[in-house]
């Protein structure tokens, strides 16, 4: 019917980046299986799926009563040493029977979540991206957010991140654009009306949160949560860097200050940057929709002009004061 | 850095200083965050001027993140949600400002289980990750709350944590703030059953005197001679006495002169109240806005 999931992303509280053998290392803190990294273009490391129980109301924007029954799949990854993501998802499908089975059936289909009932797909779409941490029903972003907690609390981080930055939560839902049998006509969630290519909105909310709604032609594949992980990645970026800039006090502080107070930026963050780098090639036209716009590559890219350009003329400046020229 | 304000006695003013010193951390350029912990009588939301939450939040605060039934505590951002028009809008270079309430309702806990703790862990170790400061406002005398926070900071040796002892300079507060120190089941004492380094964790208390009237004060000039001489002489057997039992100068971060303004209105103390309305003393903004940077400057807090 469809997927549905949450990523949340933060900086790994650790003073410097973190080489692969200690990505490996808090990494697996999750679980004896191995932890999957990949070097290029970025260091990229991820630990072994997690199972999460769940028998639980799912929210629906009808606020008709929906119980699933089944398995949260979650993992926690690391990119480029710094930045830390705890994602889980779940594929929601009808229950093939009317109570629930024994826990085998359900652990045999992980990350999958059976409805009882007559559901209708909107309904379940809408209530999952409005749905805050304040209801009764599954919350899938405090499920990643245990996984995160597990790996910033690892004795192996110093825990002296180089500044603070809060986490940010992209919930997400896609829907396959191939019609289901019983499948109601009407409205898609992901395209708004008269949009064209592929259907994919993205908004920004209220205390960080993130919605994601997609319409995948190519049916329900899993290399939407890689795509998923990848937008919260770098709209994290994107949000961490417009905040240090913010308050770098550009205009009122003294230009060493306002170095300072970028300097995090220029260490930690600006090298990060590669967007869709991981992505199946379904995945690609996407990202080209969302590049034209909002343009995330475009805000980020004159944003780190402006970094680059303070801390040039500040640099001038000092150097000028200091007698040089 | 978690900053976590007791007292042994009520009417300290202990909740309304430490609010005034988050507002002054925040508007020094600092992330801040404020935890009611008193979760008997949340107040806080009236301190900061947010009538939704004047006693405590209904939709689901400190006290119900603990009892497991929420995942998130509600956060207020206090420059968007606050009622007063000073205090809404974030002034440039400010920090963000953040209020989390107690419930309306709650009430205090009978005991400290161990996933209370864990979930007490959690959430201070996420809010380090946002927050530079991290102000824990705990309920007047020995409570369940302080000794989980003792008990979170043993279980967090990566995050700093410093605690604020506030009193009022009488005979009485003085005795009682050392007695919560150092007395049978007192801070130190606690903290050791705990986990902690004694001799380390004393490092990390600090006193704050409240409501002090100093003899040499503008406001007395009007006194008697025979007065003011009696002033002086109870001034100096407190200093006395506040030595002998390790509360003296050395051990305390500010003190924070008597204020009307502060006795009956419990609330931020804007530069407006001060500078426009003259409602308020500039001496007390200037030991709040002291207060807000010894509380992260580190030589402030070097080992007695």
């Amino acid at each position: 019917m469809l997927l549905m999931g949450e990523v949340r992303t933060g900086l790994l509280q650790n003073s410097g980046e973190i080489p692969e053998s200690l990505c490996q290392a808090v990494l697996g803190l999750l679980s004896g299986e191995r932890v999957r990294v990949s070097r290029r273009p970025i260091m990229y490391a991820v630990s072994p799926d997690q199972l999460t129980g769940v028998d639980c109301r799912l929210a629906s924007a009808s606020r008709a009563r929906v119980r699933g029954v089944g398995t949260v799949l979650s993992r926690a990854s690391v990119t480029g040493g710094r930045v830390l993501q705890g994602s889980s998802h779940i594929r929601v499908v009808r229950a093939g029977s009317d109570h629930r089975l024994s826990w085998s059936h359900y652990l045999a289909r992980p990350g999958v979540v059976e409805v009882f009932g007559k559901v209708r797909v909107p309904d379940l779409v809408e209530g999952f991206a409005e749905s805050g941490a304040w209801n009764d029903c599954l919350d899938l972003g405090s499920v990643s957010e245990r996984f995160m907690d597990a790996v910033q609390g690892s004795p192996l981080l110093d825990r002296k991140a180089p500044f603070k930055s809060a986490r940010t939560r992209l919930r997400w839902v896609a829907v396959s654009a191939e019609r289901e049998p019983g499948h109601e006509p009407g409205h898609e969630p992901g395209h708004e009306p008269g949009q064209e290519g592929p259907g994919i909105r993205f908004v920004l909310g209220r205390d960080r949160v993130r919605t994601l709604r997609l319409v995948l032609p190519g049916g329900l594949t899993p290399g939407v949560v890689d795509f998923c992980e990848d937008l919260a990645l770098h709209d994290w970026l994107l949000t961490t860097l417009q905040v240090i800039f913010e308050r770098a006090g550009v205009g009122t502080a003294t230009r060493a200050e306002v170095t300072a107070r970028l300097a995090p930026a220029v260490d930690h963050l600006l090298h990060l940057w590669m967007p869709a780098a991981r992505l199946d090639d379904e995945f690609t036209p996407f990202w080209e929709r969302l590049e034209r716009r909002p343009g995330f590559s475009r805000q980020w890219l004159s944003l780190v002009a402006r970094v680059r350009d303070q801390i040039a003329v500040n640099t001038l400046a000092l150097l000028r004061e200091a007698g040089g020229w | 850095m978690l900053v976590f304000a007791i007292s042994d006695k009520g009417g300290t003013g202990r909740s309304v200083t430490s609010s005034n010193i988050v507002y002054r951390r925040a508007l020094q350029g600092s992330d801040v965050c404020y935890l009611d912990f008193d979760f008997g009588s949340p107040t806080a939301g009236a301190i900061f001027s947010v009538s939704s939450v004047a006693r405590g939040t209904a939709q689901g605060g400190m006290h119900r993140y603990f009892e497991g039934r929420l995942a998130d505590p509600h956060r207020i951002d206090v420059w968007v949600e606050s009622d007063r028009e000073g205090l809404r809008g974030k002034p440039p270079g400010a920090g963000q400002m953040v209020l989390f309430p107690g419930d309306e309702g709650g009430g205090e806990f009978s005991t400290v289980s161990e996933e209370m703790l864990r979930r007490c862990v959690r959430l201070f170790s996420r809010l380090e990750e946002e927050f530079d400061l991290c102000l824990v406002d705990l309920s007047a005398g020995r409570s369940f709350a302080a000794q989980m926070a003792l008990a979170a900071t043993a279980r967090l040796p990566g995050v700093p944590f410093r605690w604020l002892v506030f009193h009022r300079w009488t005979r009485q507060h003085i005795i009682a703030a050392h007695g919560l120190v150092r007395g049978r089941q007192g801070l130190l004492a606690a903290g050791v059953e705990h986990g902690h380094d004694e001799e380390n964790l004393a490092d990390h208390i600090r006193f704050v005197r409240t409501a002090v009237l100093e003899p040499d004060a503008a406001e007395l000039e009007g006194l008697r001679e025979t007065q003011k001489a009696w002033l002086h002489e109870c001034d100096r057997e407190l200093r006395e006495l506040a030595r002998k039992y390790g509360v003296g100068r050395t051990a305390m971060l500010g003190k924070i002169p008597l204020d009307p303004v502060l006795q009956w209105r419990e609330q931020l103390i804007s530069d407006e109240d001060v500078l426009s309305s003259q409602i308020a003393n500039a001496e007390t903004v200037a030991a709040f806005d002291d207060l807000a940077k010894k509380i992260v400057d580190d030589s402030a807090w070097e080992a007695l």
